[in-house]
């Protein structure tokens, strides 16, 4: 599994398709994040941003190779392995994305809560912001899994489906995404900030769901 | 270099896109041993390439039963170089891929470059490759990690004489060690007389072709070698031989396909006692000449 990482990660980084997520990723921060906002509801929206990101970074990922080239890989690994190192390359690329947001977005930020009533220790923020981000891209990567190569094929149909479902991730409630989100956004207004650890755990038990439903049909549905 | 732990086995295979579409394929039965070489016939369009996608396990059958799980490796017919790495950098990645280490997947990269007469070529990105030069970054990626199953479909189109033939030394190479390889090529000459068994994909069944005595065997390589008189000849030497007649005591004249010399010359040459080779004539027609008959 080390080598096909390895091998997708050097994909993604070389293939510079990966720009275009971060890039509009760090122009949706640049436009919502100030330096001197209120910590937790920076941290919030950074989480909500990551989710699309991801299904985005997904999407890339399983369509980096030639048809004949995956095959390749696919003979030596199995189909489903193979599938599943894109997907793993691209949660993990949206996790460091994430990370990275997070950590920038809790130095720059106004340690309080709305209106500087409650003082909000950084540490503290950090803690809360870190398992929203981590949902946030679990979830970004189990719809980007879910609505590309081999469950919808034809992009015509892909890129709304996932757009659709980085939409339906993030706005209902029930979601852990929507769950993590609003609790920093609330805790923003209180002054308090929970550690969503149960969004967190929600959301990785849907994420491996939905790698392991993936998994199965890649097989199935080649070429 | 470990041989295939079982046979890979294919028993009522069928496979149809689609819950309704027409059988490509319908109640086949095969089975791939370790160190054989089987060669898959049909017209085009007739399932050939759906039959090694199943053998290489990247299609699961629609229904009956697929076992044994060799480690393998698939050379597709097409293979677009539209990736973003050099050639070496690219078969360092399979290499590894395939379960080699990162120093040993290198080696290897140079090893296979070299020897499809790619060498200079390591350094060039993919994107930049001939289409002759990326069919042989698809072939090496195969050969890289001696898969106990190679699975070629159509593998020899678009390389050159030289390629052609190393390819073809390859896959003798490659069944010597006890690896199994199934191929599929247009040219009926490709490899002839060296196969252990051929198929033909007919109407979506799978038929057994048995070759008519005194068919073409393709270009041989004879081979007279001495060795003590009444000595016997090594077993796997007769095995891969044509043809082996004594024209003296003590003096053998073997004929074996081109492809399959080296193999026959190397288990000679380390049979204990080991045998004086005295002479080797090539093929004629030589298939790197340039009128030879070995056209794709």
């Amino acid at each position: 599994m080390t080598a096909l990482l390895r091998y997708q990660a050097d994909l993604l980084l070389r293939s510079q398709r990966w720009l275009p997520p971060v890039i509009l990723y760090v122009a949706f921060l640049g436009v919502g994040v100030q330096s001197g906002q209120p910590v937790l509801g920076s941290l919030g929206y950074t989480a909500a941003g990551l989710l699309p990101v991801a299904a985005w970074l997904v999407r890339i990922c399983v369509t980096a190779e030639p048809p004949a080239a995956r095959a390749c890989v696919a003979a030596a690994r199995g189909p489903a392995r193979a599938h599943l190192a894109c997907l793993l390359t691209a949660l993990l690329v949206a996790v460091l994305l994430g990370v990275a947001a997070t950590v920038v977005v809790t130095l720059i930020s106004d340690p309080a809560s709305n209106g500087h009533r409650v003082h909000v220790p950084r540490p503290r923020a950090a803690a809360a912001g870190l398992p929203a981000t981590l949902a946030c891209a679990l979830l970004g990567a189990a719809v980007g899994a879910l609505t590309s190569r081999p469950v919808l094929r034809s992009r015509g149909r892909a890129v709304p489906a996932t757009l659709l479902g980085a939409l339906l991730a993030v706005v209902p409630a029930g979601s852990p995404a929507q769950a993590a989100v609003s609790g920093l956004v609330i805790g923003s207004q209180t002054g308090r900030a929970p550690v969503p650890l149960l969004p967190l755990a929600g959301a990785a038990l849907l994420t491996a769901a939905a790698f392991a439903a993936t998994g199965r049909p890649v097989a199935r549905r080649s070429p | 270099m470990t041989p295939m732990h079982r046979d890979l086995r294919l028993t009522a295979v069928g496979r149809r896109y689609g819950f309704r579409g027409p059988w490509v394929l319908r109640g086949v039965d095969l089975v791939v041993a370790p160190g054989t070489l089987t060669r898959i016939e049909g017209a085009n369009g007739t399932g050939k390439s759906t039959l090694l996608r199943l053998l290489a396990r990247l299609d699961a059958p629609s229904e009956g039963r697929i076992s044994g799980r060799p480690r393998t490796a698939y050379v597709p017919e097409r293979f677009p170089s539209a990736l973003p790495f050099t050639a070496a950098g690219y078969l360092a990645h399979l290499g590894t891929v395939h379960g080699l280490g990162r120093e040993a997947a290198a080696r290897a990269a140079d090893t296979w470059l070299e020897r499809f007469g790619a060498g200079a070529y390591a350094g060039t990105p993919m994107a930049r490759l001939s289409k002759g030069s990326s069919q042989k970054v698809a072939v090496a990626q195969a050969l890289l990690a001696d898969p106990e199953l190679l699975v070629l479909d159509e593998a020899w189109t678009g390389l050159d004489a030289a390629a052609r033939t190393e390819l073809e030394r390859a896959v003798a190479e490659r069944t010597a060690a006890g690896g199994a390889v199934v191929f599929v090529d247009h040219d009926p000459r490709r490899l002839a007389g060296a196969p252990d068994a051929a198929y033909a994909v007919i109407d979506g069944g799978l038929e057994r072709r048995t070759d008519p005595p005194g068919a073409p065997t393709g270009p041989v390589t004879v081979v007279t070698v001495r060795g003590a008189p009444g000595g016997r000849l090594p077993p796997d030497a007769v095995r891969i031989a044509v043809s082996a007649e004594e024209t003296a005591p003590g003096s053998h004249r073997l004929a074996v396909p081109a492809s399959r010399s080296d193999i026959l010359l190397r288990t000679l040459l380390t049979a204990r006692p080991p045998w004086h080779v005295v002479r080797v004539e090539p093929p004629f027609p030589d298939p790197l000449s340039p009128d030879s008959g070995s056209r794709p």
